[in-house]
């Protein structure tokens, strides 16, 4: 399999006027052919911002990438230059976003947004990339393509709508998809679909996406591995399998706590996890869930712990993992 | 404080001992095999959520956090200084100055910037005009007239403004719907033809401006403060207070009106302006302020019939007119940045 | 589409009907005379005279003679300049019509070019010029403008350069429009650009620019054929307001210039106390106005496809 992606230890700030929010704090992954890699974390742990450097999308400034590289298709992206970026950007990878409503440009057809895209990276001339639109579009499962290709995106419902933007992500046949919360902005019924399409175009294009979620129960159905991020950084690493049936760190234990089962008797209450993420202005030196955490000792406070390897394909950062930890051996479950 | 510099004790501790294990080990791969930690650091503390929940950085009320805003906005503090200079000097010139208004020197007429009279020693710090009156203090009189106005016909469209489009707002509906048409309507003519034809009817005076000018204004007061609070009719809390059994002018009093306060004094600060403007216009076109009276659209008129000869006397009035209102509008600005976060741009 | 049309065109109406009832209102209420002149006049001349104009009538009468006679394209007969109002308007309004057109051109589209690059080159010098140019000009009135552009580029430059660069009035050779019709422009050139610049920035952070971005376009195309289109619709919506600053600043401006058009004509008739020919200029601007608000309507349906969906299920 060949590595499509590789992020190493990848920091990157926001300057604002309060200072400098670290939004990731050594972020490091990796990705290959026809895998579905889950990033899951909550509202504003870095998960997005992480993302959209892969494709250099968040304004420079105020974002600025700090250190680290982002190797994609053999391109070191954290080098490029904006004019390497636009060929790059669409054709090497892509990107769906979380809300289909504000995602397409209202005063545009929708026909005419997918053939741009495929015009600016193929040399096609305008009936052939418009051939390649209405095809794109029958990959999504959008019925009457020929009408429905001249209509603006307000005649489109939410589930169509995120269909047409996965039909873009897809115009050119990227080696990676990056999907921020694509089902986080529609109904549950229409949830399934866009993922079933995922699942699907994974399996005919074998492109691999990054899954962006605080759901874990879209994780679960799709997901090849998962990084769980906490405050900017990958707290735990492994495959979809590890993470939920040997979660190592205590907040993706929690995570998993605060979802409900249909095994689940009603009498159980879901736990929720107290408190809230630290200020990323000034992070804690620390473990950054050590606040939170009822495991929570002293060198936690202290020290940020390094990645440990409860088991195989699965990295965790906690200090109760380390081997002096009194506790190991009931810290496990 | 204190607990700060204990973490950081510890912090520099456990940086040495790092360092120490990290040469004796010689071992760059500390990730898979981990130096020795001592037991003692491994001690339970739990969660500590209360530490967490603390909010780090301090939580300023909304008005205080907006005039910290607007302090860090230069430009609307010069403003605003600027406009405090012309408000003091519009009250003290006129009264310290040596010369009346109407005072008229026939031997020195349309004297330059700066004039000192050779016989009687009178100085004329911006001149005199065709009468030989006193530009100085003629335009710090205007001032006063032409703030007066402004000021009063802006504070007549904003009570008018708020109980029009209050009353639209909070009763909504047909109601509504018949006020907004009336407002349309007025809107569909220029504000300054109806204003022209009010001046005309009614007796030539300081209060005819202010009149005119408020009869046709308040409409878009009135607008906003009836978008205002049809937004925040809807918004969850009046909503839960209406539940909870608020009487109607609590929910006016305590909840509506106070939320419309930013939108009101930022539209406030950017219709003087646009008053200013009314005055010297009609002034401008001989509608103005009778003659007894001067305002600095009157003097504006005055001079722009000599300004081919004596262009000062035009262009005196016309740098006061446009930097009040200049000063307004940055301050109007400034206030809107300070006042609605989510406009900063 | 018809029914929003229909719509508008009644709003359109009941405007003008409502500005002819009260430009007659206060015409008749107006103190003075028009009569009044150096001389008196004898009470049987003054019989005739009122006789004449139909001012023995009624109020009633008179305004409903009124509405029948503006309704049959008579505006009545100037009792200033003793000649009808249709035939004044007839040859002022021209002069009016090519003043306000090109200032509204060139405010729109300097102001929509200084609007964008203001957004685009947003926190730098361009940005921070072009703003202070706009505040400038929303806050210089178009009165002052325009007599200082007179003054230093029409009188001082000829003064001093023995050049006449600009003609200081008059309104027949190209050169002596450019002035008149920038002093008229500048106020609204401000308050577009400034505009501009907001509905621009709100629009580049709009999420479809960042899908835009994301397809790999480059700057310039994801300015021109993304942002602008979608930016310049609050823009349209203000051009009737726009309008009406233009008709009303003429006023003032074509007596700086001495351009026959009229607003030149509307002043002096305020200054005479003639009633017929106030109200038929007021109502010749009114219709005006009502019809340009009319246009901005329908230009913003055709332009923004959204419009034209909410008002068919209307």
């Amino acid at each position: 399999m060949n590595k499509v992606l590789e992020v190493n230890d990848l920091h990157v700030s926001f300057d604002t006027y309060a200072g400098e929010v670290k939004a990731v704090r050594g972020v490091t992954f990796e990705l290959h052919e026809g895998e579905v890699l889950a990033i899951v974390g909550e509202s504003g742990c870095g998960k997005s911002v992480t993302a959209q450097t892969i494709m250099k999308l968040n304004p420079m400034p105020p974002a600025r990438i700090v250190s680290g590289e982002i190797q994609l298709a053999g391109k070191n992206i954290v080098k490029a230059t904006e004019k390497e970026m636009m060929n790059i950007r669409g054709k090497d990878v892509s990107m769906i976003f979380q809300d289909p409503m504000t995602c397409l440009n209202p005063t545009m057809q929708v026909g005419k947004q997918l053939t741009e895209a495929i015009r600016h990276h193929q040399n096609l001339s305008k009936e052939a990339a418009h051939k390649e639109a209405l095809r794109l579009l029958e990959l999504v499962n959008i019925p009457n393509v020929k009408q429905r290709a001249k209509q603006y995106p307000h005649e489109f419902s939410g589930g169509m709508r995120q269909r047409v933007m996965i039909a873009m992500a897809l115009s050119c046949a990227p080696k990676l998809l990056i999907a921020d919360e694509p089902t986080t902005a529609l109904d549950v019924t229409i949830q399934a679909q866009i993922m079933d399409l995922l699942q699907e175009i994974k399996e005919k294009t074998n492109t691999a996406i990054i899954l962006i979620t605080h759901d874990l129960g879209v994780v679960a159905s799709m997901a090849d591995r998962v990084a769980v991020m906490y405050a900017g950084k990958v707290v735990e690493t492994g495959t979809a399998e590890e993470i939920f049936y040997r979660p190592s760190h205590p907040y993706t234990r929690a995570l998993l706590k605060s979802l409900p089962t249909v095994e689940m008797d009603r009498s159980v209450r879901l736990v929720s996890i107290a408190g809230t993420p630290p200020d990323l202005l000034n992070p804690p030196v620390g473990c950054p869930f050590a606040s939170r955490c009822e495991h929570a000792m002293k060198i936690c406070i202290e020290e940020m712990p390094p990645q440990f390897d409860p088991s195989d394909n699965h990295q965790a950062a906690c200090w109760l993992l380390h081997e002096d930890c009194p506790s190991k051996k009931d810290g496990g479950e | 404080m204190s607990k700060k510099n204990v973490k950081e004790n510890k912090l520099n501790k456990i940086n040495d001992l790092n360092n120490e294990n990290i040469t004796d080990m010689n071992n760059n791969s500390q990730e898979i095999t981990p130096e020795k930690i001592d037991v003692s650091r491994f001690e339970w503390i739990g969660s500590n959520t209360t530490e967490s929940e603390t909010i780090s950085r301090p939580s300023t009320s909304y008005w205080k956090d907006a005039m910290h805003r607007l302090r860090r906005n230069k430009a609307a503090m010069i403003c605003l200084i600027i406009i405090g200079i012309i408000g003091i000097l519009s009250i003290i010139i006129p009264i310290i100055s040596p010369y009346t208004v109407s005072e008229q020197h026939v031997t020195h007429t349309y004297a330059k910037i700066g004039y000192t009279d050779p016989g009687d020693g009178h100085v004329h710090l911006f001149g005199t005009d065709s009468l030989g009156r006193d530009v100085f203090t003629r335009i710090w009189y205007g001032a006063r007239i032409s703030l007066f106005i402004s000021f009063t016909a802006v504070f007549v469209n904003v009570i008018i403004g708020i109980i029009y489009g209050g009353i639209a707002g909070y009763i909504g509906g047909a109601v509504d719907n018949v006020m907004m048409r009336i407002i349309e309507i007025i809107n569909g003519i220029p504000y300054l033809i109806i204003v022209i034809l009010l001046m005309m009817i009614m007796p030539k005076g300081i209060m005819t401006i202010v009149v005119a000018y408020a009869a046709v204004a308040w409409t878009g007061m009135a607008r906003l403060v009836r978008g205002q609070i049809m937004s925040l009719k809807q918004q969850d809390y009046v909503v839960a207070a209406k539940v909870m059994g608020a009487k109607p002018s609590r929910i006016i009093g305590k909840h509506l009106l106070p939320n419309t306060f930013s939108v009101v004094i930022v539209h406030i600060t950017l219709s003087i302006p646009s008053a200013i403007f009314t005055e010297a216009f009609l002034s401008y076109i001989g509608l103005g302020v009778p003659v007894p009276y001067a305002s600095w659209g009157t003097l504006a008129n005055e001079g722009r019939q000599l300004f081919q000869m004596y262009p000062h006397l035009l262009i005196i009035p016309a740098i006061c007119i446009s930097l009040t209102m200049l000063s307004f509008n940055l301050l109007g600005d400034g206030l809107r940045d300070a006042l609605d976060p989510k406009l900063r741009r | 589409m018809i029914k929003y049309i229909g719509k508008r065109l009644f709003y359109a109406a009941l405007t003008l009907l409502a500005l002819t009832a009260l430009t007659f209102f206060m015409m008749r209420w107006l103190p003075g005379d028009p009569f009044i002149g150096e001389k008196a006049i004898p009470e049987t001349t003054m019989k005739a005279l009122n006789k004449k104009y139909g001012l023995d009538k009624p109020m009633l009468e008179q305004l409903f003679m009124y509405i029948g006679n503006v309704l049959k394209g008579d505006l009545g007969h100037s009792i200033h300049y003793n000649r009808p109002v249709n035939d004044i308007i007839a040859q002022a309004f021209p002069y009016s019509f090519d003043l306000g057109i090109r200032a509204l051109i060139f405010a729109t589209i300097m102001g929509v070019f200084l609007g964008i690059v203001a957004a685009v080159k947003r926190g730098t010098h361009w940005d921070t010029l072009t703003m202070l140019l706009a505040i400038i000009g929303v806050s210089v009135p178009s009165f002052i403008v325009g007599s200082l552009l007179q003054y230093f580029l029409g009188l001082r430059v000829y003064q001093i350069f023995d050049v006449r660069l600009f003609p200081i009035t008059g309104w027949n050779t190209f050169a002596s429009k450019i002035l008149p019709s920038f002093a008229l422009s500048f106020g609204s050139l401000a308050t577009i650009s400034r505009l501009m610049r907001t509905s621009m920035l709100d629009v580049l952070g709009q999420d479809y620019i960042k899908t835009a971005k994301s397809k790999g376009l480059s700057q310039k195309k994801i300015i021109w054929k993304h942002a602008v289109r979608n930016a310049i619709m609050p823009v349209i919506t203000v051009l009737g307001p726009i309008a009406a600053a233009v008709l009303t600043g003429a006023f003032v401006i074509e007596n700086i210039f001495s351009i026959p058009g009229m607003g030149r004509f509307f002043v002096l008739s305020i200054q005479a106390q003639d009633y017929t020919m106030i109200s038929g200029t007021t109502l010749c601007y009114g219709a005006f106005l009502v019809i340009a608000n009319l246009i901005v309507d329908l230009a913003y349906g055709f332009i923004d496809p959204r419009v034209k969906l909410t008002n068919v299920k209307e």
